[in-house]
């Protein structure tokens, strides 16, 4: 499976120097806001999985939007990202009650299973029946991961990122936001696959080991 | 957290990521179905990784793709009509997402699976062949595996390379397998870098240890090991 090379601006680059706009520490990190925020969202969650359908239509409402495009950039057809909300929305209708907010954020779990149905979509050569392209617009976000800072979450998941080298933070980057696999990643890099391969995984454990103790209960 | 189960935990991690190959991708939900550890892990690595979704900008969806949903939500009480399944799924699903629309088949998905979706939507969307026995195989003393074995109920190890393996010129790669007791393991045959299936029917699988040696092109002339050890991993339980 491999990505249209005509694709423009596909391969953002990383902003170096602008990149550090922000430092962490000048972030107010003010939690109250998406801590309120996120407990909505889970107690939707909690309210889906006894029937309330209207708690459904609210989380649909607050979260669709995101999602959607999480799930179009990655399958990059309209009509494949919708099959891909529709399925993990009803995914989620049916096993609310699976949700557990102590072990982790309702968005997260949406972020997952949405990323999961749109990657199983492209995972089986879908994405190469021709189709309506997506205009590419957020390539022309000079700086994607500003965004991150808006949460807690995501401030320390941005600073931890800066810490790693160029390569492999565009690397994971890449793979999450576009769905872009090992191999997929390494021809639209010109990279050896096995160097590709290494710094992921040392990506990774970076990322592990710098999230790790922010995370510690 | 030890060697095996630190590699475990950052093919979880790649796996979140979405990095894995479809087959990588299934082997990781098969092992994540039956092991407890390894679905504990992606579930920290959902949690880690989500926040990064923030760095795309949020896109109005198609403005039917409610209706779709709540017609695919199953009818409320009052209105039991409702309840049929949507006729506009895309003929590119797989047969068991095509089937979705179908309230009753949803009610039928297993206990087990209904358990798995707490840590990953896919799970539901996918009966995966349940792997029983697992081993990452690594170079001695290394954290990276090479090659992922997984045994199904059926005996047959599947036995699959998770990063490029280089063979030497003139030489092919053998799996052995060598279990707890035993002092000579068994040739389970030459292993191609690209992995392949093999049949441990007739072997006990409890702690066995396998291993992948280096050998003359074709394999062992002896029977036995004669090349270093390449790569090694024990069988456990999920």
């Amino acid at each position: 499976m491999s990505r249209d090379p005509r694709r423009p601006g596909f391969l953002f680059p990383l902003p170096a120097a602008g990149y550090r706009r922000a430092e962490p520490d000048e972030v107010v990190l003010s939690e109250t806001p998406t801590d309120l925020a996120s407990e909505h969202i889970a107690a939707l969650l909690q309210r889906s999985a006894g029937g309330d359908r209207a708690a459904f239509r609210q989380l649909y409402d607050l979260q669709s939007g995101r999602l959607y495009a999480l799930a179009l950039r990655i399958t990059r057809q309209p009509a494949l990202a919708a099959d891909a909300m529709h399925d993990a929305f009803v995914s989620v209708w049916q096993y609310a009650d699976r949700f557990d907010p102590v072990r982790g954020a309702g968005e997260a779990w949406l972020t997952s299973i949405v990323r999961y149905r749109a990657l199983d979509l492209v995972r089986h050569g879908v994405r190469e029946v021709t189709g309506l392209e997506v205009p590419e617009q957020e390539d022309e976000d000079p700086d994607p991961l500003a965004r991150l800072l808006g949460s807690a979450e995501g401030a320390a998941l941005h600073r931890c990122l800066e810490e790693l080298d160029a390569e492999r933070r565009t690397l994971i980057l890449h793979a999450f936001m576009d769905g872009l696999t090992h191999t997929e990643l390494a021809e639209h890099f010109a990279m050896p696959l096995g160097t590709v391969k290494s710094s992921i995984r040392r990506g990774l454990a970076g990322l592990r080991q710098c999230l790790e103790p922010e995370g510690a209960e | 957290m030890s060697g095996e189960s630190e590699d475990f935990d950052l093919l979880a991690g790649i796996y979140v990521l979405g990095a894995l190959e479809a087959d990588e991708a299934r082997a990781v939900e098969e092992l994540a179905a039956r092991d407890g550890a390894v679905a504990t892990s992606i579930e920290a690595w959902q949690n880690r990784l989500a926040p990064l979704a923030a760095a795309v900008p949020p896109r109005t969806p198609p403005a039917d793709l409610w209706s779709r949903i709540e017609a695919s939500m199953g009818a409320p009480a009052e209105d039991e009509a409702e309840a049929e399944p949507p006729p506009t799924l895309p003929a590119q699903m797989t047969p068991l997402s095509r089937a979705w629309g179908s309230v009753t088949v949803w009610r039928g998905v297993s206990a087990a699976l209904a358990l798995a979706a707490a840590f990953a939507g896919v799970t539901i969307l996918s009966r995966p062949e349940p792997a029983t026995y697992a081993a990452a195989l690594a170079p001695a003393g290394a954290p990276s595996p090479a090659f992922l074995a997984q045994m199904s109920p059926d005996g047959s190890l599947m036995v699959r390379p998770l990063a490029p393996v280089q063979v030497a010129p003139g030489k092919d790669m053998q799996l052995w397998a060598l279990p707890e007791g035993a002092k000579t393991p068994v040739s389970l045959g030459v292993l191609p870098a690209i992995g392949r299936s093999v049949s441990l029917r007739n072997l006990p699988t409890g702690s066995t240890q396998l291993m992948v040696s280096a050998e003359p092109a074709g394999g062992s002339p002896t029977g036995q090991p004669t090349g270093p050890v390449l790569y090694s991993g024990t069988l456990k339980r999920l």
